[in-house]
């Protein structure tokens, strides 16, 4: 039986790059370390700024999910400003975070998930030839159609927000642009492009409304074989080839979810506050942990920087959190490894304890208890969770269902315009004020605090799902949840580990990882490999 | 065709989503049909393992011919002139650039953090991060202001907040189809064909500008007006070819009511961001813009001014960009 240590770097983007660590025993993933490579340090460069600098800094945190940061950095502001907010302004502001969302659906699966499944391990699989047909890079049928498909729905941001990425069209009191009737009616016509072409003819094989019938796993599996189309559809396939070679069997992960969540119903939140975010929410928030759901608060995240390169020596609320650097030669020293803080959720009888932030936790979080009529209530993910448990597939499939669903909630946005009324509230711009504003990007939960003193920024904090992701240990030796996930995965061929890639992968990181594997007895590099993650 | 290695350094990948959203050609038509042959990319790159650090070796080593150099991200020299704020494949990114910009035909800065710095350099600058040949509009930067290519070319800065998909296609596609002689920079080392022209050239609100017109709200407040006056928009001092080649092939941000953040020149993200700049026009004495379009002073602009609202139409105050 061997033992072998794989070190993965780097594994990042948005947090910066990420090598991951991994120990193998018998073929089987024993312990994982996550470690940011990089560090920016926009939370220093914030701190004494004009109040509304986190509407152009954030989105350049991340520049997949820039409209997402943009999203919440404006909420933050209508928090701590009192705004008050036209319902086309908050129609407007859904659209534009479901469009970025829609993008990166296409985008991420086939440019970044995919191709892996072309993998020459994978060979012997009778699926093996489709997947290369379809899924091969810059040549795969389903690949060039799904990555340039990818553009069209960011095409509706930029007629609303001037562009995409790095608008910074979203400010308090609503929005900036003052949309026409062209506007959405090209917006229209761009959507049912993106339906038609991809949605329903490549990815599903049927109408989005077929497909949002399914509410169980036993519908999913009935889905597949109902009829030729569904069983080739790219969605078909793919749950057909994740099954032949496991990727529903390993990458469970801390089984305990957090989503923020995101879309406001806008007749709800017409004055943004900390207290009424729930409860306007459409796509919901909620914790899920132990099996046991409860609501999402704020107050109980805290950022732990135990084993991360920066000082600090207790979990700091991000109303109080700092980030002072520590160079890493000297932080290694202190059994530092990460430039990731480690972001914990205080749960009753179980302390400070990671969540898995992404689509799985928001479509977990759909299937709650306490649904009021405007919200997303949808059983399908928690059914499939107790029947099959998480995993690689199960974290995609999460991801792909949001697809059909957000396109209808965007074409319902759109139908709610009332091109005759406001976009925009001038606010009152509070010298004094705390905010807090979140949203669900792509990739899981998405946050900014603010503080602001005396007419400009006293703190600043983002955490980002990335860090609720591939956070490092904390000070309890508690693994984040990638570092959980990566554990029990087996690994077939230590130079060529490609199930790490999976399971990093199927957490959508913003990430690019190299992999180096050694052998914990010798010491010895057994191979290193790039892992295509990003976005 | 030519090979093509893309690294990131301190980036948040913007760039390279720009450039996923590019057509004519799309990134799948750049390799498929123009047959550039993509070394590696972050995101796209294939090879996997000994053969994706072969890669990066063997263009570092010159064993492999690399025709361009594409650097997207910061060059990070902190902590300490260290660069261990960043660190790649197991070494400071700034010795990959180093070594991979000493054996490039080209090297090519995509987006301002490449070229100068951009919003990681901003003050305090807490990664010490500088652009390839520029620190914010100074030369020199992390390369030096002596720097040349293996083709006897400074770094081509491709700036912007991304750089516009299109603006890095056809770069891309100059170059690696021989026509680097026809690149002409200005004193920034950007391409003139995209950054000779303002940001305002094209901007549906230049009748606007014209009669002295200004927009007063934001929201339905953007349907008439220029959002110079009260906004802060750097549409009239800003290179860049953003309401010709439009974003996302629909629109650009001064066109969408919002304005323009100079994005396309080292200051940005200007005035470091102080209290009291982000959206703001800055003035003197309350009503003239302290900064006046390229090339006016504020004598002449007053001048101008005056007259322009004396001759404005009735039109002009009125709402035209209507439901």
């Amino acid at each position: 039986m061997s033992t072998v240590d794989l070190h993965v770097s780097p594994l990042g983007r948005v947090e910066g790059d990420l090598d991951v660590r991994v120990t193998i025993k018998d073929g089987v993933v024993s312990s994982a370390w996550t470690e940011a490579a990089m560090f920016r340090g926009f939370e220093i460069i914030l701190k004494g700024k004009d109040p509304q600098a986190g509407l152009i800094v954030t989105p350049r945190i991340c520049g997949i999910c820039g409209g997402s940061h943009l999203y919440k950095a404006a909420y933050a502001l209508d928090t701590a400003w009192s705004t008050t907010m036209p319902p086309n302004a908050t129609l407007v502001r859904n659209i534009g975070q479901a469009c970025e969302t829609l993008q990166s659906i296409p985008r991420y699966f086939y440019a970044l998930f995919a191709i892996d499944l072309t993998n020459k391990k994978y060979a012997s699989s009778p699926l093996y030839e489709e997947a290369v047909k379809r899924f091969a890079p810059y040549v795969g049928t389903s690949y060039q159609k799904g990555v340039i498909v990818s553009n069209k729905p960011v095409e509706v941001y930029a007629i609303f927000g001037g562009q995409w990425p790095h608008s910074s069209f979203m400010v308090p009191g609503g929005v900036m642009c003052g949309p026409t009737l062209a506007d959405v009616t090209r917006s229209l016509a761009i959507l049912e492009y993106f339906k038609r072409e991809w949605l329903e003819e490549t990815w599903l094989g049927c109408s989005i409304d077929r497909w949002l019938e399914n509410k169980t796993w036993e519908d999913i599996l009935a889905w597949v074989d109902e009829n030729e189309s569904q069983y080739n559809s790219d969605c078909g396939f793919f749950i057909r080839f994740c099954m032949d070679v496991g990727l529903d069997t390993y990458g469970q992960g801390v089984g305990n979810y957090l989503a923020v969540g995101t879309y406001f119903d806008p007749e709800l939140y017409k004055n943004p506050t900390i207290e009424g975010r729930n409860a306007a929410l459409i796509g919901r928030s909620g914790v899920y942990a132990n099996g046991q759901f409860s609501e999402f608060d704020q107050a109980r995240v805290s950022e732990d920087t135990a084993h991360s390169f920066y000082e600090g020596s207790r979990p700091l609320h991000p109303f109080e959190g700092e980030t002072v650097p520590i160079d890493p030669e000297k932080g290694r020293k202190m059994d530092k490894y990460s430039w990731a803080k480690s972001p914990r959720y205080d749960i009753e009888g179980l302390g400070n304890i990671p969540l898995e932030a992404g689509p799985l936790a928001r479509r977990v979080a759909a299937a709650g208890p306490n649904a009021t009529s405007h919200q997303d209530n949808d059983p399908l993910f928690l059914d499939i969770l107790n029947k099959i448990g998480p995993s690689v597939m199960v974290r995609q499939l999460a991801r792909m269902h949001e697809g059909p669903k957000y396109f209808k909630w965007v074409k319902e946005w759109l139908s709610q315009i009332n091109l005759h009324e406001s976009f925009y509230n001038k606010p009152e711009e509070l010298p004094e004020g705390k905010g807090f504003g979140g949203t669900e990007a792509a990739r899981g939960s998405l946050c900014d605090w603010i503080v602001i003193q005396d007419g400009k920024i006293a703190n600043y904090q983002v955490v980002t799902p990335t860090a609720w992701n591939i956070g490092p240990r904390d000070a309890g030796g508690t693994l984040g949840p990638i570092e959980q996930a990566l554990v029990g995965s087996p690994i077939k061929d230590v130079e060529d580990p490609v199930e790490l890639g999976h399971v990093a992968r199927s957490f959508d990181s913003c990430l690019v990882c190299t992999v180096h594997a050694y052998d914990e007895r010798t010491g010895k590099e057994l191979s290193r490999f790039v892992v295509n993650g990003m976005v | 065709m030519a090979s093509v290695l893309w690294l990131q350094g301190g980036a948040c990948s913007g760039n390279t989503m720009s450039f996923l959203n590019a057509e004519e050609p799309s990134v799948v038509d750049l390799i498929v049909d123009f047959g550039m042959d993509l070394l590696w990319h972050p995101s796209l790159g294939v090879e996997l393992g000994a053969n994706a650090q072969k890669i990066f070796w063997d263009c570092a080593k010159g064993d492999t011919p690399l025709d361009i150099f594409v650097f997207e991200g910061t060059v990070m020299e902190g902590p300490n002139g260290s660069g261990r704020f960043d660190v790649f494949a197991d070494r400071p990114m700034k010795d990959w650039v180093n070594d991979l910009a000493a054996q490039a035909g080209v090297v090519v800065a995509i987006g301002d953090c490449a070229c100068w710095g951009g919003i990681p350099a901003t003050e305090p600058n807490p990664t010490a991060s500088t652009g390839l040949q520029f620190h914010k509009r100074a030369k020199g930067g992390f390369l030096g202001n002596n720097f040349r290519s293996k083709m006897g070319l400074p770094v081509i800065n491709i700036p912007g907040c991304p750089a516009h998909p299109d603006w890095i296609t056809q770069i891309i596609v100059a170059l690696a189809s021989g026509r680097a002689g026809d690149l002409a920079l200005d004193e920034l080392h950007r391409p003139q064909t995209f950054f000779k022209s303002f940001t305002q050239t094209g901007c549906t609100r230049v009748q606007f500008f014209e009669y002295k017109q200004s927009t007063m709200a934001f929201g339905e407040g953007t349907r008439t007006g220029c959002l110079f006056y009260e906004f802060g928009c750097r549409g009239p001092m800003t290179h860049s070819p953003c309401n010709r080649i439009l974003w996302n092939r629909q629109s650009s941000k001064t066109r969408a009511g919002m304005p323009c953040t100079g994005c396309t020149e080292p200051e940005f993200p200007f005035f470091d961001l102080a209290p009291g700049t982000v959206f703001k026009t800055q003035k003197v004495s309350g009503v003239v813009p302290k900064e006046v379009p390229e090339g006016s002073d504020h004598l002449t602009y007053m001048a101008h001014a005056l007259a322009a609202r004396v001759a404005a139409p009735q039109w002009s105050k009125e709402d035209m960009f209507v439901v």
